[in-house]
Parts: structure tokens; sequence; C-alpha cells
């Protein structure tokens, strides 16, 4: 017997107002009159109390305002109590970034026409570049590299529309000359050293770890046995600021086992097993008693569960820093579902307390070769435009070559070459609803968090919004990245799983 | 104290629809937490809890939208324009071609509301109102994304809606017609009305064309009550005291509501006679407590011997064309669409 899991019925789809709908809000048209009744009776309630509502709004944690009904039941339910305050992680000395530079941006007040002339005539090359690509017609592809590369000499190649074509030229180049399946291999170390930089430069990596730490802390309340999972361990960046948060926590930090996954280390080395020593140390300092364990393996879906050693007394956290969207091109060992599939599966299987997820806010996993090119050359636009702000070297050189690589890999790689397979936020909670998970909604205190977390850098144009439940890291308007948490919803007894684990 | 706190909200829900009450009354108590007695605005909060949009050069029903992000003052423009014939160019940005070289292609700027304080160009209530605004009115739409108080005070919305302009004005991209030019028009809502209608005054001074203003509930206001003040003051989603706040937080320190950005035909205002001001539809909701303020405000363009039509709608609360669920949604709709195509 199959049961599907699936958090939303088309029937109650149905029933939400569209009008409401289109300009953000969730309300069930059956629900309006209750709705409208709530807001009559806070509304009664905050007239006629003398307390400071706007003190009782700031202490208080919002969660998704796109549902009303939940935000105004909230409130009032909060009304006559006192909220608790939202764990500050800015507090905590690891955290301390150098003191902000006041750099201001330096742009040339007036783009000389010919400049913005060039600009343009750049990307409709590009555009038509990409589309003979796509046609098979390598010879005028081949042409309109040389005539772009020609453009580029005589323009500013240091910042904005020049540097990142200068990218996309390149890309384009290897993709025409059959370089399609060289996954444009870098060497473990000099893809750390990349990393490292790419985490200095900007704040999308710290953003995403800062989001997941504070759901994870959350959901880790009360329990005195916890087990964290990191897709991808690399440095272990992430973890100080949770052991220190754990510490701190009142009736004190509970027994936090760690298991990284990480690839093979090369020669003799056990690079896992070196930063777990690392964190142990820290751990040991701070007084949380730690495990640590290392899965070495080269993809995902080579990990089996049984390689996690979950215990089912400890509350879980399975934390994906952009590691879910390289599954999606993959097949799995079975032939009946794709490596998410197989992934999520076993994820579920686990039974954790949250699933922390985060990944690039962008549509790069279209068949057509041309929606993809165009897809690309906007987001990584607006990247490129964020680093541009940033002051320290070698970090931003740096951190266009991380990114440079995932540029390649989208624009020259096929099949299961290509990793960089970045969907939407909108696409992941369809499959994660299909693969039954439930959002566990951040907050405007995890939105305070990352608010902070911003005042760190330097450039302005960062925003952090909030997308019903999940968060936002986006330069201007733009999103750019997306955070968001998980839970398994609860396995029946009579159930049968769908996925082998 | 207790006749201006009492609340009485079944009159405003015999007004609207039901789900126009909702979305209303919910800004309202939004707003209500977010604002400070001692002046300060809870902006973190505030952009917590407002529902955005992003950009999508893809067309949804018909229209296709793109930002443009001035690098020195941070601040970007929503550009709205009608989809594309040819399906093959869609998702690119054309920026060299004119609108048309044929027909004429009207350009409205529209300033957002939100009472210089609250929302911004790709807030989703008004990233779909512009929408609407294309599709329903053939003309591209170009959102200013303008600073906002309290920590931006008078006059710094101005001067973003002067720059945008000007922009506006100088992109060979938004130009149509066979005499090539831009067919500039602006638009606002409530504290966007009053930036139009500033913008318009020193484009009119500085002989910048433009051919349009078109002012929905607009705010302005001054030190006396009015009659409609008084009479509507909490009944209609709106209480006085709370305008009184937002004034506060944009006029510059120690002015009062006398203040010409605030009542610009009032004792310090000044006379547009002989200035070549564009034409104006003001649009007054007959619900609306500042109604007094806005007729004094065609009044004051009629005796200035401006060409100004008042569009009154009687039974509209604020925030009616929010959603298109009631007849004064498709009748200014129709309105606007009449005034951006003159010759049709």
């Amino acid at each position: 017997m199959e049961i599907v899991s699936d958090s939303s019925s088309p029937s109650k789809t149905k029933d939400i107002d569209g009008l409401l709908a289109n300009v953000g809000y969730k309300v069930r048209s059956s629900e309006l009159h209750q709705v409208a009744q709530n807001l009559e009776r806070l509304e009664s309630a905050i007239v006629n109390s003398s307390s400071d509502i706007s003190q009782f709004a700031s202490d208080t944690v919002h969660y998704d305002p796109s549902d009303i009904g939940n935000w105004v039941d909230n409130l009032l339910s909060e009304f006559d109590h006192t909220a608790s305050l939202p764990y500050d992680f800015s507090q905590l000395p690891d955290l301390s970034a150098p003191p902000p530079q006041h750099h201001h941006h330096q742009s040339s007040s007036t783009v000389n026409n010919v400049e913005e002339d060039s600009a343009i005539k750049l990307v409709h090359m590009l555009m038509t570049c990409a589309d003979s690509v796509q046609r098979g017609n390598l010879s005028l592809a081949g042409s309109l590299i040389e005539g772009m590369q020609g453009l580029l000499a005589n323009m500013n190649t240091n910042s904005g529309i020049g540097k990142v074509a200068g990218y996309f030229i390149d890309a384009l180049n290897r993709r025409i000359f059959g370089q399609n399946n060289v996954s444009h291999q870098v060497s473990l170390y000099e893809n750390d050293v990349l990393y490292h930089h790419y985490y200095e430069a900007c704040p999308y990596l710290k953003f995403a770890h800062f989001t997941a730490n504070q759901a994870i802390l959350e959901a880790f309340n009360g329990h005195d046995c916890v087990h964290v999972i990191d897709f991808n361990l690399m440095h272990g960046l992430q973890w100080p600021a949770l052991i220190q948060a754990l510490a701190l926590r009142p009736g004190g930090p509970p027994f936090l086992r760690l298991t990284g996954i990480g690839p093979p280390s090369p020669d003799d080395r056990d690079n896992l097993r070196e930063i777990g020593l690392r964190l142990a140390e820290l751990a040991r300092s701070v007084n949380v008693r730690f495990a640590f364990r290392g899965v070495a393996a080269w993809r995902l879906e080579d990990v089996k569960p049984w390689m996690l050693q979950v215990s089912s007394k400890e509350a879980v956290a399975v934390n994906s820093i952009f590691q879910l969207h390289r599954l999606l091109g993959s097949e799995s060992d079975s032939n009946y579902h794709s490596g998410i599939e197989m992934v999520l599966g076993w994820i579920r299987s686990l039974n954790p307390k949250i699933v922390t997820v985060v990944e690039q806010e962008a549509n790069h996993n279209e068949n057509g070769f041309m929606e993809r090119f165009t897809e690309a050359l906007h987001y990584y636009s607006t990247v490129f435009d964020s680093l541009e702000a940033c002051p320290v070297e070698p970090d931003k050189a740096m951190a266009e070559m991380y990114l440079q690589r995932e540029i390649c890999n989208v624009v020259c790689c096929e099949g299961p070459a290509r990793v960089e397979r970045h969907e939407p936020l909108v696409k992941w909670k369809e499959r994660l609803g299909k693969a039954g998970f439930r959002p566990l909604h951040l907050g405007s205190n995890a939105f305070k968090q990352a608010s902070m977390l911003l005042t760190l850098f330097s450039a302005e144009g960062y925003c952090v919004e909030e997308n019903q439940g999940s968060l936002t890291l986006g330069w201007h308007s733009r999103p750019l990245i997306a955070a968001s948490a998980w839970q398994a919803v609860p396995l029946l007894d009579a159930e049968t799983l769908r996925f082998d684990c | 104290m207790a006749g201006s706190n009492e609340v009485n909200l079944n009159e405003s829900k015999s007004v609207v629809p039901l789900n126009t009450w909702v979305l209303i009354s919910n800004f309202k108590l939004a707003y209500n937490l977010l604002r400070r007695a001692d002046g300060t605005f809870n902006r973190e909060l505030a952009e917590f809890l407002d529902r955005k949009v992003p950009a999508n050069t893809i067309p949804v029903d018909g229209v296709f939208s793109f930002d443009h992000v001035d690098r020195n003052s941070g601040l970007f423009n929503r550009v709205y324009q009608p989809a594309p014939e040819n399906v093959t160019t869609w998702g690119i940005i054309e920026l060299e071609k004119p609108l048309s070289t044929t027909e004429i292609v009207p350009v409205i700027i529209f300033f957002h509301g939100g009472s210089f304080s609250h929302s911004s160009a790709n807030s989703a209530i008004y990233d779909t109102f512009c929408r609407r605004l294309v599709s329903m009115c053939k003309a591209v739409v170009v959102s200013v994304n303008y600073r906002r108080s309290p920590e931006h005070r008078y006059p710094c919305a101005y001067e973003d809606g002067w720059n945008a302009l000007n922009w506006v004005k100088s992109r060979t991209w938004l130009q149509s017609g066979k005499d090539s030019k831009v067919y500039a028009y602006m638009a606002g809502d409530s504290s966007g009305g009053n930036i139009a209608h500033h913008v318009a005054v020193r484009a009119a001074e500085e002989d910048v064309e433009v051919l349009g203003n078109i002012l929905l509930h607009p705010l302005f206001g001054g030190e006396k009550r009015t009659e409609s003040e008084k009479k509507l003051d909490g009944k209609y989603f709106v209480r006085l005291q709370d305008r009184d706040w937002y004034w506060r937080a944009f006029l510059p320190e120690g002015e009062d509501r006398d203040h010409p950005a605030c009542n610009p035909f009032g004792p310090k205002g000044k006379s547009l006679v002989g200035l070549k001001f564009p034409k104006s539809l003001v649009c007054v909701a007959g619900l609306d407590l500042l109604q007094d303020w806005q007729l004094e405000y065609v009044e004051g363009l009629e005796n200035s011997d401006q060409d100004v039509k008042l569009l009154y709608l009687k039974e509209a609360t604020i925030g009616f064309y929010f959603l298109p669920n009631n007849d004064h949604f498709y009748c200014l709709m129709n309105e606007i669409n009449t005034f951006v195509h003159p010759n049709c």
C-alpha cells in the first residue's frame, strides 16, 4: 500500500482567494469572514489597551505574513504574553568580522554614451551567439565570439557588463570548441581556496549559515541528543557559531554529534577528520560534549543512510547548502528514481527534526540552451554587480573565479557533467512537498539576524526578503539565494516507504 | 478622546467587498505596528511584512518587467511593457529600438503610495497595479523606488522623482511616434500623487515636457481641520492622527502642515498661473477623509488656469484600485486610458 503524503491538496488551493493571491496574500475564500473577525478583534484589543503596540510588535516573532489568518491569530495570542527574545548570533566572538569599511562605491557618474552603446551591442551579440550555438550554427557563433572579443578590447572590463560578459564569452567558446563535457576540473585544493575567498567577499554563504543555524537551534530546543548532518562540510565554517550557541543555551548544551560529508582526500590525508578535530577542540573549550564523524563520498548519491549512524534517540538536522541541485541531473542506482528522489527519500527515512535547504534562486536547469543562457546571464550579472562593491582583494578576484566555475558549468556542460542545476524556490517547494516534507517557517527573528549580518558588509544593495516562510538574500530587487527549512511529515504506521534506502 | 478612538468597523465593511476589506484592514493593522510614538519607524519589520515580487522578463498575462538600478543612488526603477508579439524575443530586453516608429505609446511614470513611509516599487500590490495599467491602458509604466521617510524627509522623494523623470525622458528605447519622443505622463496614488504634483511643477519651471498628471486620492493636507476630516475620521480605514504622524515624518522638522509640500495652494503655497503645467486627472474617493484637501487642490489648479478633470467616486474608499472587484476600478482605468490616449 502506498500513501502519498501531499501537503497541499488540490481542493484546498482552489479555494484560495485569487485576487488576494495576486497581491501576495493567501487566504481561503471560505475563511475570509473568520479572518475579518479576527482582524476586528485584534483592532479592538489594541485600541483598548494601554501597552505600547510598536514595542509589542518588535518583540513578537512574526511568521509568513502572506498567511493573514495565521499572522493575525499569532498576534492575538501573543498580545497578552511577553514574547521571548530571539537568540542574537551576532554577539558571538566567532562571528565578529573586521570593522565595516566605509567604502563608497566609485562609479563614473556619467557613463559615456559610447560605453553604454557598446554594452548594449555586447549583450545583443551574446544572445545571438547563444542562439547560434543552440541552432548548431557553430561557424556563426565562432565569428560572433571574435566580434565580441574585439568589442571587449575597447571596453572597461573591470566592472559591469564588460566583466561578466568576458566570462560568458569564454564559456561559449569552450562549448563551441568541444569542451562540452569537461566539467572544468579544478583540484580540490583550488576549490577550497576559492571557496574561502568567496565566503569572505560577499554575504551569500554567511547568510546561508546564519539562517540555517537559527532554524536548527530552534528545532533542537528541548533535545539533549542532537545530530547535525552536513551535506558539504568544506571547512566547517558554519559550525563554530552553532556550537557556541548551543553552549550558551538556557538549561545547558546538548550532546552534539556532527556528521560531515565531503569528497575523499588525496594522498594519505583525511581532511574531514582534520576539520572534525578542530571543531572538537572548539566544542571542548566551551564545554559542549561533541562527536564528529566524516563520511567521504564523491557524490551525495553514493552516501547510504546507514553510513550516517543515526540513532532514534537523537534529534536530527540535515543541512544542505547549495548541494541538492547537484542531484537533479543524475540517475540513481535503481532504475526507478532520479538521484534527488532517492536522496530525499532516505533523508525522510531518518525522520529529521529539521532539514535546512539553501539554494540559488535561479532557473538554470531548463533544457533549452537559450533559456538557460539568458537566465544565467541575468543572474550572474547581478551577482557580479554585488561583488563589485567588495573592497577586499584577493577575496574579490577569487570569488569571481569561484563563480566563473559555476558559469562554465551552466553554459558548457550537459548530462551528468552539468551539476549546477539551480532551480528556484517555488520548484524546490513542490519537490520537497511531494517527497513528504512540510515547511517550517523562518520568522522575523531570522530576518533580523540576516539584516544584522548585512550591516557587516559595506555594500548597500543587499536585501533580505521574506517569502512565505522562507528568506531570500538578493542584490537590490533581485533575490539571489533562498533559505528554507523543512520537516518530514510523520510517517503513518501502515505506510510503506516509496523508496529503498 | 473616546470618540475618536471608537472603532466602528461595520461601516467600512458594508461598502467594500470582503476581500478588499481584509486587504486594507491588514495593511492598517501592520502600519499601526510600525509607527512609533517618538516619530521613528520600524523599518526592519516593515520590510519583513511587505510582500515583494521580483521583476520578470518573461511576459505574464501580456506584460513583462525589468529593473534598472541607478549605480549612484542605489535606487531602481521597474519598467513594465506589453509583451512583444514575437515570442522568440521574450526574455530579451530591447534597449536600442524605440517602442514604435508609427504609433504613440504613452510612458507613465508611477509613484507608489504609502504615505511617504511604506511600500516599494516591488511591493506586490503595486507590481500588480502597474501590470494592470499596462494591459488596460496600453502604456509603458516606469515605477519609481523613491526614498522614504522618516529616514529620508522632504525633498528626497521629489528629487528622486525628478531624476526618474529625466531618466525616462532621455531613454531612446522609450520613444515612440513619428517624431521620436518620449510621451511622458506621471501618476501616483496617495503620497505618489503628491510627488507627481511637485515633480510636475519643477518640470514646468524647467521646461521639461510632461503630457499629463494622474493623481489617485493624492496626499495633501493642512493645519486646519476640514469637514471631511472631522466627519470621516476613523470611519473608513484611516485616522487623522495617523495622517499627522506621516506628515511629521516627511516634512522638515519643525514645519507644520501648511508647508507647501503638504498644502501647495495653502497660505505658504504659490500660484501656478502662467506655468506650462500638464493637464491633470484627479481621482477623489468619496469616503476618503482627505477629500476636502483634494478638492481644494483641484480648485487651486482651476484658479491657476490649469486644465484639470475631477473624477469623484462617491462610494469609493482609499485603495479601491488594488483589487479589480468593483466598478470604481474599471471606471478609473477607463478614464486613465482616455487620458493617455487623447487622440483615440
